[in-house]
């Protein structure tokens, strides 16, 4: 059975609006379109505003739908039926492919290992993410360095590509199947040529990004985690720390980055535990009481970021944790730029991207 | 769905002074607790904050635990100010703890230092009940003053057991000390263990650590017999919130008792 459909730009609409009666459906809504790269942010648009298409990702990461800056995590004590859990019914809408390549890490961390998270995981059953094409890229986006592509080919639910007046929509999961089947008056199945058309599109971008990319001449994931290693001694990390402000910054914006910090605060007079995200930027980050600090100079910090995302997990998952949204460049203000670390690497220890 | 970050109940049915700085808490637990030794558990002070120790008590008895506690920071402190019956929370056990298996027939030697002496109770009063399994248990502690040795109407009692041999010192002694005097390392000579079967199980200060594992392996020991306890900002204690990694491994899933073997190429573990 195909599981390619399409449907008409007026239809998608009609389709999107229905689908607001029945979940919370955060989409892109462009912040100041007559600026050259122009960003993207998510909203729950109200009744009437028109939904758009984001020609790339958002300025938001997809965790900050798993998990939140600041939230009560547990009361003390009470029984689990006690516990309200917050987890709507969600539809996040204009998801990128970067976002999905890095919720891999966000999975593999609350979902997996010695127990689950369940808040993540209820949260995760009741989204839905409706992802789309890029048909643009911002002057950070590095994805095809890192072999990721610039469409989704896997871990949504639906994927929208646009093509003429109307958009292919791929069936990447159960659930996508059962919003095409409930809503299936919208539908049709694509045609040959349309989905040949898609390619058409995808591999345009593709030539536009490698043309953006290749004089940049950065590292790939095979050779990431081997110049970490080796370059653990370098003077890169201290170079590069000398604008780092610990705004941490580039940890909280990031889709891979899940680390967090437990509290216990008084709230409505009862003790709550607490969860915030936290960053190894933070000169805290590894403190602990008796004074010791494995991470005590914001250059053992930077390196730590590093090394957790092109170390830790290559042993750990089998892939780096970047996938190359540049967030972190946009987001840093001492202009500390991801690509440019490791290509320093790369250099100093003669060693071909 | 279980919530893996809510702590259980637990009153604080005793505390013992220690010495000047160190203190164990009795608490006596709502529901059964179980735990192997050398696991860890987190330990939440209701609105003040959570904190990881080993529990330093017997692991057969299920439900009480002792939980042996220095003074060194916000929570210590907090925990250090309250009296009996105090309710606090637990959640855990986490990690892997001892790999007693590994210890059958062996000459065991432990190695502590200062309140590193806590989880190391735990694991003696364990292999204590089952001697007749280990050949050998072998006892080096060293605390800073004569006033810094815990559990110290139990150290002579331990001494008298069967196939147990102990020795103290201190780094400064005082005018009623007749004891050693010298760091740890100098009772690590003429050690009565026999190198072809003995492990070395090590637990104290970073610092320590470090210079007991280089005189182990100076005396011959292997890396992958000697076993250490690390300590790092674990707050999650499930291999999720991200603080406590050293190289590939996190300390609270993946330790908190390690080989020097898993170790010894990951840089800056002493730090």
């Amino acid at each position: 059975m195909n599981n390619i459909y399409y449907i008409e730009s007026t239809q998608l609409n009609s389709f999107f609006k229905r689908l607001k009666k029945n979940y919370k459906v955060f989409s892109p809504v462009i912040k100041d379109p007559n600026i050259p790269e122009p960003d993207y942010y998510y909203k729950v648009l109200p009744e009437g505003e028109p939904l758009i298409f984001n020609a790339y990702r958002c300025v938001e990461p997809l965790k900050s739908f798993f998990t939140q800056t600041y939230e009560k995590i547990t009361d003390y004590f009470t029984s689990d039926k006690n516990i309200t859990r917050v987890a709507e019914k969600t539809i996040v809408w204009g998801v990128k492919n970067c976002d999905l390549v890095a919720h891999k890490v966000q999975d593999f961390v609350f979902l997996e290992g010695v127990e689950v998270d369940s808040l993540y995981k209820i949260r995760r059953e009741n989204t839905i993410l409706i992802s789309s094409d890029c048909t643009d890229f911002k002057e950070v986006c590095h994805c095809l360095a890192w072999d990721i592509l610039p469409h989704p080919t896997a871990g949504f639910d639906l994927n929208l590509s646009p093509l003429n007046d109307g958009y292919l929509v791929e069936i990447g999961s159960k659930k996508g199947e059962e919003l095409i089947q409930k809503y299936t008056e919208y539908f049709v199945p694509a045609k040959d040529a349309q989905i040949s058309g898609r390619q058409i599109k995808r591999e345009s971008l593709m030539e536009r990004l490698k043309r953006h990319l290749l004089p940049q001449n950065l590292v790939s994931k095979d050779t990431v985690q081997r110049l970490v290693k080796q370059g653990y001694a370098l003077d890169t990390w201290r170079q590069f720390m000398l604008t780092c402000v610990e705004c941490g910054g580039c940890n909280l914006i990031c889709d891979t980055c899940h680390c967090f910090l437990l509290a216990d605060i008084e709230e409505d007079q009862k003790n709550v535990k607490v969860r915030f995200w936290d960053s190894c930027q933070y000169a805290n980050f590894a403190r602990v009481a008796g004074g010791a600090n494995p991470l005590k100079t914001r250059t053992q910090r930077l390196r730590n970021r590093f090394m957790k995302k092109f170390d830790f997990f290559v042993d750990n998952l089998g892939m780096p944790a970047c996938c190359g949204c540049g967030r972190c460049i946009e987001v840093c203000p001492g202009k500390i730029d991801i690509r440019e670390v490791l290509k320093d690497l790369a250099k100093k220890l003669n060693i071909k991207v | 769905m279980k919530n893996i970050y809510r702590p259980i109940e637990a009153a604080i049915e005793n505390i013992i002074v220690e010495s000047p700085t160190i203190k164990t808490f009795v608490l006596r637990l709502k529901n059964d607790f179980e735990f192997k030794t050398g696991q860890f558990i987190e330990l939440t002070l209701p609105g003040i904050g959570e904190t990881p120790f080993t529990p330093s008590s017997d692991p057969s008895v299920k439900d009480k635990i002792d939980i042996t506690i220095m003074n060194v920071g916000r929570v210590t402190s907090s925990l250090h100010a309250v009296s009996k019956n105090t309710v606090v929370g637990i959640r855990g056990p986490y990690g892997k703890g001892y790999p007693l298996d590994k210890f059958q027939d062996k000459d065991i030697l432990i190695v502590g230092g200062g309140v590193g002496l806590a989880p190391l109770r735990s694991l003696l009063f364990t292999l204590f009940g089952q001697i007749d399994k280990y050949n050998k248990v072998v006892l080096r502690y060293g605390a800073r003053t004569p006033d810094d040795i815990i559990y110290k109407e139990s150290i002579p009692k331990w001494a008298k057991i069967k196939k147990v041999d102990v020795v103290t010192t201190v780094d400064v002694g005082d005018a009623k000390w007749k004891g050693n005097v010298g760091l740890v390392t100098t009772i690590l000579k003429d050690l009565p263990v026999d190198l072809k079967k003995a492990v070395s199980v090590v637990c104290g200060p970073p610092i320590m650590m470090k210079f007991v594992t280089l005189k182990l392996l100076d005396l011959g020991f292997k890396p992958q017999d000697i076993y250490l306890s690390m300590e790092k900002n674990m707050s999650c204690g499930l291999g999720k919130c991200g603080h406590c990694r050293i190289g590939r491994f996190y300390v609270c899933k993946d330790g908190p008792v390690f080989t020097y073997e898993q170790l010894k190429d990951i840089h800056d573990i002493w730090d």
